[in-house]
């Protein structure tokens, strides 16, 4: 379990369970205590199921735990109202989904440009010279007015990359960034992801198999270890 | 970047789809303002085209016709009265002002309308005034001495191509009696601008049956009585009559009012179908759009965007799609009244397709705001997408 001096993200008695419709749950995740250590980067593994997007999406506070709590640099974000959780997550929370989820009627700097929209974190003038060095950096200037069905599946997720550090989150969560790439790509991509992404005032958790990623994390995390809800077997209870 | 870029992204990302909501939209409008403007024009046309006489007495038959083939110039002429019928009236005490009119043919569509120089003259009492912009009027002739002399209303004048000193005629046969342009009137704004006036001899000498008959024809008598109390005495004298009748004009524009009124209720019932039917067209668009970009919602959320701000979003599409098809539809709704009154310019209604009034805001707010309502039901849905499920990755 990965811990530091300062812990950027506690989860305390986390429950996640989803509701069947037929006055059943199913439970996905039951994490008694874990910390990530502020600018660690963190690698979390597990089969399939085993509550991997799950656990993002509560840190993200995309949706809340059953019970328990989640912190994120001091905040309780399971106790903030919706509205606030949600300007929480725009200004200090950056999110790299496995398909890349780009907007498809934007541009690749659009894409970027959007998120800073959200978060209102960066002026307005602002936002395009910051989304334009972004995407430079991630060697994308050529491709700035791209839409995505231009771009190739690297381009996109490096668009994705782009877009979860517009607002220069102090967290950010990437599920299988690479697992839609080939084998080269993959490499090349989590390379450069590491390399803007990675910052000492910044903490990674990087939904990940690859060894690239494995090998570049402070802390490996395997959900088998601490979800105490085992994955592909579920347990069915009844609502209270 | 700002939300309004957002929603405009997104209509263009479904460009088909926003281009046939955006045209079902200006067709709708288009069909309420051309409708309304030229139903208002035809009112206003039969208003200000209405004769400033008290009576018009012409052959026994259709009140209704008689008013709106003399005065109006619609509908067939009735059958003649006798001339000696104009010339009892015009020596009646009681009778101020009398002017015989007789309905002829036409040239290029513009009616023919034999009568004398007191159908232009300026009484005190007219509201309707004449004025000539070229030339003059056509001399009073001696019953037999026809001059042939023709003024032209203004639009008749302009269509046809007709000038001072012109002679035309209309049809081989009558190319003995060609007409000479004396002058051309000023538009009056109403059914006179598309006549061709001359005198009464003159078309007694262009009538081949009139030629014939030893008691010369007229289609009506025009009747201004010196006291208004002497108006229903003279109405029932000419009405006892067995060959002539006498209408108060007003009566059958009132009669007309009464049966533009049903047509308006027709017209308002379809235009409400036009609105419900645009109605359920932008809301179909916004749902299906709504629904195949739930994931894209359940992004943009996980981007940080408020529940609020996808709410608005979708609204501002919507809204933003109805002031576009608005727009289009205004200026469509224009252009199709051009045209309209153009065609109904040659039955002798004048209309004015760009007058522009309360009707065009309130249409174009009452589109945009039918719009925004259409979308609400969408709006929802995207407010309430639930983000963790539908950023599942795609399998």
């Amino acid at each position: 379990m990965p811990s530091g001096d300062t812990p950027a993200i506690t989860v305390r008695g986390v429950t996640k369970s989803f509701p069947l419709g037929d006055g059943r749950t199913l439970p996905v995740l039951d994490v008694e205590h874990l910390t990530f250590a502020a600018g660690s980067c963190t690698v979390v593994k597990g089969r399939s199921g085993s509550g991997k997007t799950t656990l993002l999406n509560l840190i993200a506070g995309v949706s809340l735990p059953t019970t328990g709590a989640i912190t994120v640099h001091d905040v309780n974000i399971t106790a903030l109202p919706e509205a606030e959780r949600d300007r929480f997550r725009a200004q200090h929370v950056g999110y790299v989904f496995q398909t890349y989820n780009l907007l498809s009627a934007f541009s690749a700097l659009e894409n970027v440009m959007l998120a800073m929209m959200f978060a209102g974190a960066v002026p307005a003038r602002d936002r395009r010279r910051r989304a334009t060095d972004l995407l430079q950096r991630l060697g994308l200037g050529p491709r700035l007015s791209h839409k995505p069905h231009r771009l190739s599946r690297g381009e996109a997720q490096r668009v994705a990359i782009a877009r979860a550090l517009a607002n220069d989150a102090r967290v950010i969560l990437a599920d299988e960034p690479c697992a839609s790439l080939d084998a080269r790509t993959a490499r090349d991509v989590l390379a450069e992801f590491l390399a803007v992404a990675r910052d000492p005032g910044r903490t990674l958790i990087v939904v990940s198999h690859d060894d690239v990623m494995l090998e570049s994390a402070d802390h490996v995390l395997d959900m088998a270890m601490i979800n105490r809800v085992p994955s592909s077997l579920p347990v069915v209870e009844s609502v209270r | 970047m700002t939300h309004l870029t957002v929603a405009m992204r997104y209509l263009e990302g479904r460009a088909v789809a926003s281009v046939l909501t955006a045209v079902s939209i200006a067709l709708g409008v288009a069909l309420v303002i051309a409708t309304s403007l030229l139903s208002r024009g035809i009112k206003q046309s039969f208003v200000e085209g209405t004769t400033d006489y008290g009576l018009v007495v012409g052959a026994k038959g259709s009140p209704t016709q008689l008013v709106l083939n003399v005065v109006f110039r619609l509908a067939s002429p009735t059958p003649n009265i006798l001339f000696g019928t104009y010339e009892t009236l015009r020596d009646d005490a009681r009778v101020d002002v009398a002017v015989p009119v007789a309905m002829g043919d036409a040239f290029h569509g513009f009616r023919y309308v034999a009568t004398t120089r007191d159908y232009f003259a300026a009484f005190p009492w007219r509201r309707k005034t004449f004025t000539v912009a070229t030339g003059r009027l056509f001399r009073d002739d001696a019953l037999d001495d026809p001059g042939y002399e023709a003024v032209v209303g203004a639009d008749a004048a302009r269509v046809a191509g007709l000038k001072v000193g012109d002679r035309f005629y209309e049809g081989e046969e009558m190319a003995e009696y060609p007409l000479t342009v004396v002058g051309i009137l000023r538009a009056t704004r109403s059914p006179d601008d598309a006549a061709i006036f001359f005198s009464v001899p003159s078309y007694w000498a262009m009538n081949e049956i009139a030629r014939k008959m030893p008691q010369k024809p007229l289609t009506a008598v025009l009747v201004r009585a010196k006291k208004m109390s002497d108006l229903p005495a003279l109405h029932r004298e000419l009405n006892v009559s067995a060959d002539t009748q006498a209408v108060f004009p007003s009566a059958i524009l009132l009669t007309i009012f009464n049966l533009l009124g049903l047509a308006d209720q027709v017209l308002r019932i379809v235009l409400a179908i036009v609105a419900v039917v645009v109605l359920l067209y932008v809301f179909l668009s916004m749902w299906s759009a709504t629904l195949a970009r739930r994931r894209e919602i359940a992004t943009m959320r996980a981007l940080g965007a408020s529940r609020v701000t996808i709410l608005m979003l979708v609204l501002l599409e919507s809204c933003a799609i109805s002031f576009i098809g608005g727009a289009v539809g205004v200026v469509v709704g224009h252009a199709v009244a051009y045209v309209g009154a153009h065609l109904l310019a040659g039955r002798g209604f004048v209309t004015d397709p760009f007058a522009i009034g309360a009707l065009q805001p309130a249409v174009f707010a009452g589109v945009v705001l039918l719009g925004v309502a259409a979308a609400l039901v969408p709006a929802v849905l995207a407010y309430r997408t639930d983000v963790a499920e539908h950023l599942a990755p795609l399998s």
